[in-house]
């Protein structure tokens, strides 16, 4: 099962496929007094695997969430392959960006393949055969084709996380976001999930990391970014921010996560 | 094993209805009145010991009882302040509602019962001892003024009519023929009055010097009409195994009606004076009451108020079943109707919508914060004041469900509340909107947790629904009293009674906790390997 799926899906109505998938403008969060996101302007093209890194609460996971709108920006625009995303056309853009998070989120009633199908079947109205058999070759990328019939709290974290993957995959969504998907894992764990990760990269998505596994970022990752005190004090191909940062925060950061 | 079995049928959260006291009140008095009841001899001696007698009286029945200021008054409390002097034993009163005061008298939380009651045949065979008759009475029709096709007893035939519960009135309807379903059995005739007045009934029937009174001091809508119809008489009752304290109340009210006390306490409430006809008619009849000495002859009740009397079980429980139906049938619709408002209301006050919140939010305040007891009243007899008349039953099952809707919607509301954050912010970033996402992914674990304290609501709400029998609705609870009333052994009907209650509830509780262990993991796991083991069996291979 190689086919890639990005393009399977109709366009979205008037995107335009030659801009960015996801271009951020000026992107400004406050929670109350407490601002997160000063000012963060990015661009991520087809096919771009971006690794955020930073300390905790320098806006990783707020970044993501504003992309996707879990979180509604203070100030500044997200556009969608040009188009804006607003609280209109929200449940559609939502379809194209697939989210994975730190704590699985799996739905609990419901089991591993039912977690792949609800969304098919709920959002698109795929007929229920139609959405399984898809669903259980998702499972399949995702090594857990045996445990389709299981439910969230009978799965090891790992293969929660997978199924995850394999849930925030069934919309064939054009990008996908991964908030610090490996953080709740135990260290044995980890590696799974790198695995899969490693595979979708391989095939072409186009994705966004915050993570704190720099290994993972140095492989796979196209860019990466270092987020800091909500602005991006530094970016560039992985051998570069990664081996050879030019600002001390960065080296900071680095030195600290390395030692650990 | 009685306490046990008490603490069985004692809802998780509480009692919330008061009716079930009585009830719970009669099944203590099992164990409390075990001793008293026995000690046939010497009762007087041990009243004078404690010294106080109590009396008990339901003061919803003027000029017999009532109260006014705070002040309890009337004929039968002179009277009996009286009857004290005589005994030498200062009279305690014990206000009570009129269904529970035999039960009171067996169980000896009251010594004698003085609340205008009629002596009947009916009464001293199952288990009660009159005094001689103190007050000559009769019963009479009161109608809407003016209405023609209501002018003696037989125009009552075809009509609907009010009384109070197992008072003589219902008796005499009974007698010439009024089908059951057209007696509206209430708890007070007050009740039965007002539900004349808004047009539901077309009649009452009660004490003619009751039903004065009360039309006087308020309803003067309604007027009497024909002659009293069944002359009966008025005594005090006591146990049947207390002959020495009968005695002693007939000899005092001998003295009394001699001695011109009676005469002057009969002007002062009934308001005409007491004839010498009069007064000659109750030295006639002086001996309608119970006869001491057949008590005397009569084997001492054998002890305790435990015993349970087996054949009168027998012979109750095809009533007893039909209450019980009522009930089911009340709670079912009740629940069936509040479920799903319920739900509706604590979705509204989840909505971030203020003003859908606010509608939702008052509601289940003033709703909470109000008796169900008042809330029925209401739905029942203010509401045609408005030009809203509903039958008992719809008025019933709409009190109940609006009620049940404001307690349902506080669980659901805690239950949506208390499923994780991440739940709905991975379904909406699935593309599913806020309608879906409640639809698909939160409401179906809601309901999974919701489950335990929703039963108990439910069974809250099978035990609550005892209320409705304010409204003349003979569910079961009302079916018992109805039962026990003038029988001499409540205890056996309250005990069946309970007995029905736990067998409604328990199967309830009983699927709850199945449908609860079937969504827990294990036993999922479990039930697929039951489903996978012939599947393996016959192609023989391994998992």
């Amino acid at each position: 099962m190689t086919v890639s799926r990005t393009g399977a899906m109709p366009a979205l109505l008037g995107t335009n496929p030659g801009a960015p998938v996801l271009a951020m403008e000026n992107l400004y969060k406050s929670f109350g007094r407490l601002e997160v996101l000063k000012g963060i302007s990015l661009e991520v093209s087809e096919g771009a695997v971006v690794g955020l890194i930073g300390p905790s609460g320098s806006g990783k996971s707020t970044l993501l969430r504003c992309i996707n709108r879990l979180e509604a920006p203070t100030a500044g625009t997200v556009r969608f392959r040009g188009v804006e995303v607003t609280n209109a056309n929200l449940n559609q853009i939502r379809r194209e960006i697939g989210m994975v998070f730190q704590r699985f989120n799996l739905f609990p009633h419901l089991t591993a393949l039912e977690n792949v199908t609800l969304a098919p079947r709920k959002v698109l109205g795929l007929p229920k055969e139609q959405a399984e058999r898809e669903g259980l070759e998702l499972l399949d990328q995702v090594r857990l084709r045996a445990k389709a019939g299981n439910y969230p709290d009978e799965l090891s974290g790992g293969q929660q996380q997978r199924v995850a993957i394999a849930r925030a995959l069934a919309l064939r969504p054009a990008v996908l976001l991964f908030d610090e998907p490996t953080s709740a894992l135990d260290p044995e764990l980890v590696g799974e999930v790198l695995e899969v990760m490693r595979d979708l990269a391989r095939q072409g998505r186009t994705m966004l990391v915050a993570t704190h596994e720099m290994g993972f970022c140095r492989e796979v990752a196209s860019r990466v970014l270092f987020l800091d005190e909500g602005i991006i004090r530094e970016e560039g191909p992985p051998e570069q921010v990664l081996v050879a940062p030019q600002q001390a925060r960065t080296r900071e950061f680095l030195a600290r996560i390395l030692n650990r | 094993m009685v306490f046990s079995f008490l603490k069985a049928i004692r809802p998780i959260g509480g009692w919330r209805g008061g009716r079930h006291v009585p009830l719970l009140a009669v099944l203590a008095g099992f164990l409390l009145a075990s001793g008293l009841a026995a000690q046939g001899q010497g009762t007087l001696e041990r009243l004078r010991a404690k010294g106080e007698l109590v009396i008990g009286t339901d003061a919803t029945y003027p000029p017999f009882e009532y109260i006014e200021n705070g002040q309890l008054k009337g004929f039968d409390i002179d009277l009996g302040n009286e009857i004290g002097k005589e005994l030498g034993i200062k009279v305690r009163w014990q206000p009570m509602a009129w269904n529970g005061i035999f039960g009171a008298l067996e169980t000896g939380k009251i010594d004698m019962i003085m609340s205008g009651v009629t002596i009947t045949e009916e009464r001293k065979k199952k288990g009660n001892a009159f005094s001689r008759p103190y007050f000559l009475s009769g019963q009479t029709i009161a109608r809407r003024k003016g209405d023609q096709r209501i002018r003696g007893l037989q125009d009552l035939k075809d009509k609907i009519v009010s009384v109070q519960e197992e008072t003589t009135g219902q008796y005499a309807l009974q007698k010439i023929g009024v089908p059951d379903d057209h007696i509206l059995k209430f708890d007070k005739l007050q009740d039965g009055l007002l539900d004349v007045r808004n047009g539901k009934s077309d009649a009452a029937v009660a004490d003619m010097p009751a039903l004065k009174t009360i039309l006087r001091k308020g309803f003067p809508e309604l007027e009497l009409v024909g002659d009293v119809f069944v002359h009966e008489n008025v005594g005090l009752v006591v146990r049947p195994g207390e002959p020495d304290l009968l005695e002693a109340v007939n000899r005092g009210l001998d003295t009394i009606i001699t001695d011109g006390r009676y005469a002057r306490i009969y002007e002062k409430w009934m308001e005409e004076p007491a004839t010498p006809a009069l007064l000659s008619e109750l030295t006639r009849v002086r001996n309608e009451g119970s006869s001491v000495e057949a008590l005397r002859k009569a084997a001492p009740r054998s002890g305790s108020a435990l015993r349970l009397d087996w054949g009168l079980m027998r012979e109750a429980l095809p009533q007893l079943l039909a209450g019980a139906r009522m009930t089911l049938a009340v709670t079912f619709l009740a629940l069936i109707l509040g479920v799903p408002l319920g739900l509706l209301i604590a979705l509204a006050r989840l909505s971030g919508l203020p003003p859908l919140k606010l509608v939702a939010t008052v509601y289940v305040e003033v709703v909470r914060g109000t008796p169900l007891l008042m809330q029925i009243y209401v739905i029942y007899f203010v509401l045609p004041s408005l030009h809203i008349n509903l039958s008992s039953l719809v008025s019933a099952v709409t009190a109940l469900s609006l009620n049940a809707a404001a307690y349902i919607s506080e669980i659901f509301r805690a239950g949506i509340e208390s499923i994780e954050a991440g739940q709905m912010e991975a379904a909406r970033s699935l593309g599913l909107d806020y309608a879906g996402a409640m639809r698909w992914v939160i409401l179906p674990q809601t309901l999974r947790r919701v489950l335990p304290p929703l039963t108990n609501e439910a069974v809250a709400l099978l035990k609550d629904s005892s209320l409705i029998s304010v409204i003349a609705l003979s569910e079961l609870t009302r079916k018992g009293t109805e039962l026990s009333a003038n029988s001499g052994r409540p205890t056996t009907i309250y005990f069946a009674v309970a007995l029905l209650y736990l067998a409604m509830t328990l199967p309830l509780t009983y699927l709850t906790r199945r449908l609860e262990a079937r969504w827990q993991p294990v036993s999922r796991a479990r039930q697929r390997l039951r489903k996978a083991k012939p599947l393996l069996a016959s192609t023989g291979g391994q998992p």
